[in-house]
């Protein structure tokens, strides 16, 4: 796990992702965020679990306001996990948001039955991805009003 | 009707009588290639008198590849041809009087004569077969298949009705003069029924007979007894005179009114020359051929159906069918509650039926059998033709599995491209993200060379990114392709014409369409092929501002046929084929953007609905690409 401080009251997010190349940009697409964000970064689907169960080291890994989740992931994919969060009734109040190279239709469909809040392929170039992460930025942490923090 | 087959011209009789009812043409044919003789079926099958026929060429009904398989040359004789084509079923065309074609298969065997080795040639019509064969693979074939099969058995059991040839058959009122008249009595006495009907029937007879009272004597007799039988001779029109076999039998109404006579015969000199060549054509015919009586007891059999079976004669005659063919064949022919064994032998006739023949030694192989009715003394006999199909069932087992293979190859190579494409695409988006986040970060702040390195590489990137799109775009093509309903093509081409809308204003392009049909398709991958379409014909203008007009019309054999004419530059001729090949572009990267594979998307779509794409163009005036759709059911 790595997380970055940007300082003050933040937003925790939760980037469920493994490919360090993707973690990069979504960091360089959040630096210039309006808000002060804190990435929190799994690499697998048991890392993503454990943070959000709070297991062992992570006893005191806050709780994030949204999760950005990549469906193919090493050890317990992206399915199961998104499957987990929605069946935990502390958990599933988390905005997720799929974002992945997956283009299959039953990929979509499947996220959208297991109550996925929204779907989104990552652009092939540069400039797109950009602008995906901070639409997701403005939408979500600045537009949405997201579930008041859980009593736990 | 019953024909008296008993005396001294009994076998003659059966032989010829089994000839003319073998359920395939059968053709005896010289060294030369002449057509010395041949049955009723021959006639019926290539639609010819036998006169007509006989002496002639073989090549007259079949054009080809009959006499080149006999013909002596440098390295064989002409027994030796033959002996390489004995038994083997082989595939040619048939031609018809009115010169129509039909498939045959044909099996040779070698018959010895006074005259020297001729060839017998059993003609089975596989055009049934063929079809079968070309509608292996799709889904209506096994429907269609048994309808023609039924309309064909329909027809040949209407032509054998009809064929008595053999046989004059008449009928007389009670002064003797003639009312009816059959094609066997036009054959063997030689008048017309135009010229004969009303005639008295005293003019058969040669003058000393006449002279004698013969005639009405026997016209007495028969009235006399009901019936009467005699052998005598003849004359026929042109004077020539027969020796004849002849059944008369008195016609009475139920209260016992004389309504006059019939008279069966036959011309005994045709049968005595025959009976040898008759009953060497039944034993040289390259088919295995049984008669069956109505218990099913073998009456009759040949040599082929010895070597077939594996028997000697004396072993099968008088035993039951069901020893060599256990099932399948009798059931075909026993009566029940909804149906005279008359009429099951009815519904089977001209059919090849499929079925198993078991060996003396236990061994079953496949055999296709055509079953014909043979009248005789001992009622309805039934005469099957029965040839061994195992080489052809290897064949269709060969191919079916061959396509299986093929099926199976093509899924994974689609399954391939599809991974292959996904898959490539991963790593290449990180080098293009980072490329391009080089480019943006550094560009201007290192020298001059790395910029354009930099910018080589950007470019690569968005190039070879567009390919894995398409490409992936080419692979998932046609993907839904079972999944058609009603739509609303002029819908289908709005959508298309919202998502080029960009480039439509872009290039100030005018769009027109004809009025477009609702039809059985579907919607995503139609809505892709107008966009591809309509996209080049704009992409590919010429200086004036592109015109692109959609239209449909509807061809009968192909369906619906769609049109997508423009204005633009226009294509060689030489590259009509070409262009729909996967990557091929006609135009340097500079000129136009693009990956080939547009037009192949097309193509693969356009042919996964069953329909075909071509282009009609002229350089400088503009193209025209067609596509078709077959209709399926469309409202």
């Amino acid at each position: 796990m790595e997380s970055i401080e940007t300082g003050g009251s933040s937003f925790e997010i939760l980037l469920v992702e493994d490919s360090p190349g993707d973690v990069r940009l979504t960091r360089e697409a959040l630096r210039d965020a309006k808000m002060h964000i804190n990435l929190n970064v799994a690499r697998d689907g048991i890392e993503a679990m454990a943070f959000l169960k709070r297991e062992g080291a992570l006893s005191h890994a806050p709780r994030p306001s949204l999760i950005l989740l990549d469906l193919n992931l090493p050890k317990k994919d992206g399915r199961a996990v998104l499957e987990e969060i929605k069946n935990s009734p502390d958990l599933k109040s988390i905005p997720i948001v799929i974002l992945t190279t997956s283009l299959s239709d039953e990929d979509v469909l499947r996220s959208y039955l297991l109550h996925a809040n929204c779907y989104i392929t990552k652009p092939v170039n540069l400039d797109g991805f950009l602008k995906v992460v901070k639409s997701i930025d403005n939408f979500w942490l600045s537009i949405v009003t997201l579930p008041p923090p859980a009593h736990s | 009707m019953t024909l008296d087959l008993n005396g001294s011209t009994e076998s003659a009789a059966r032989y010829r009588g089994l000839l003319e009812a073998a359920p395939d043409a059968m053709v005896v044919v010289n060294q030369d290639g002449g057509i010395v003789l041949l049955n009723v079926q021959a006639e019926k099958q290539f639609g010819y008198q036998r006169d007509e026929l006989l002496g002639q060429k073989i090549t007259r009904i079949i054009p080809e590849g009959f006499a080149e398989r006999l013909i002596a040359d440098g390295t064989r004789t002409a027994a030796e041809a033959l002996a390489q084509q004995i038994g083997m079923g082989i595939e040619l065309s048939g031609r018809r009087k009115d010169g129509s074609e039909f498939p045959i298969e044909i099996m040779l065997s070698p018959l010895e004569s006074a005259e020297g080795i001729l060839v017998t040639a059993a003609i089975r019509n596989i055009s049934v077969r063929k079809q079968a064969e070309k509608q292996l693979a799709q889904t209506e074939g096994g429907r269609r298949l048994m309808e023609d099969s039924l309309r064909e058995s329909e027809e040949r059991y209407r032509l054998l009705l009809d064929g008595i040839q053999s046989y004059a058959i008449f009928a007389m009122d009670p002064g003797g003069r003639v009312t009816s008249w059959n094609a066997g009595a036009q054959r063997i006495k030689g008048y017309t029924a135009d010229e004969i009907i009303g005639h008295n029937f005293s003019c058969f007879f040669p003058p000393e007979d006449i002279e004698l009272g013969r005639p009405e004597e026997i016209l007495r007799i028969t009235a006399a007894n009901g019936h009467h039988e005699e052998q005598g001779m003849r004359v026929r029109k042109d004077g020539s005179r027969f020796s004849a076999s002849l059944t008369f039998t008195a016609l009475r109404d139920p209260s016992g009114n004389l309504l006059g006579f019939s008279e069966f015969s036959h011309d005994l000199s045709e049968s005595k020359e025959s009976e040898a060549k008759y009953r060497g054509l039944l034993e040289a015919a390259p088919d295995a051929m049984v008669i069956v009586d109505e218990a099913g007891d073998i009456v009759l059999l040949n040599l082929q159906a010895e070597k077939q079976f594996g028997y000697r004669r004396d072993e099968l005659l008088g035993q039951k069918l069901t020893r060599i063919i256990p099932e399948g064949f009798a059931e075909r022919l026993i009566a029940d509650g909804t149906r005279t064994a008359a009429e099951a032998l009815a519904q089977q006739i001209g059919m090849g039926i499929e079925l198993y023949g078991r060996r003396r030694d236990g061994r079953e192989f496949p055999i296709e059998i055509m079953l014909s009715p043979l009248e005789s003394a001992q009622g309805i006999l039934v005469t099957a033709a029965i040839r061994n199909i195992t080489a052809r069932k290897e064949a269709e087992k060969n191919l079916l599995r061959t396509a299986e293979e093929l099926k199976q190859k093509n899924d994974q190579l689609q399954q391939f491209a599809y991974v292959a494409s996904h898959d490539l695409q991963e790593p290449l988006r990180m080098v293009a993200s980072y490329t391009q986040l080089l480019a943006k970060r550094y560009v201007g702040r290192l020298d001059s060379d790395a910029d354009e390195f930099i910018a080589y590489a950007v470019d690569g990137c968005n190039r070879m990114q567009q390919l894995i799109l398409d490409l992936l775009a080419y692979s998932r093509s046609g993907a839904d392709g079972k999944a058609q309903r009603v739509i609303s093509t002029e819908d289908v081409l709005q959508e298309a014409l919202m998502n080029l809308r960009a480039m439509i204003e872009e290039s100030g392009a005018v769009v027109t369409h004809d009025s477009l049909p609702t039809i059985m398709s579907s919607g995503s991958q139609l809505g892709q092929i107008f966009q591809n379409l309509i996209g080049n014909a704009i992409k590919y203008r010429s200086a004036s501002a592109p015109h692109v007009n959609i239209s449909a019309t509807k061809d009968g054999a192909k369906g619906w046929i769609f049109a997508v004419r423009d204005n633009g530059m226009g294509i060689e001729p030489q590259y009509f084929e070409k262009i729909f090949v996967l990557f091929q572009r006609l135009h340097g990267r500079e000129e136009f953007s693009g990956t080939g594979i547009g037009l192949a998307v097309c193509k693969k779509i356009v042919e996964q609905l069953g329909g075909t794409i071509w282009v009609e163009s002229q350089p400088e005036k503009g193209s025209t690409f067609y596509f078709s759709l077959p209709e399926r059911g469309d409202k």
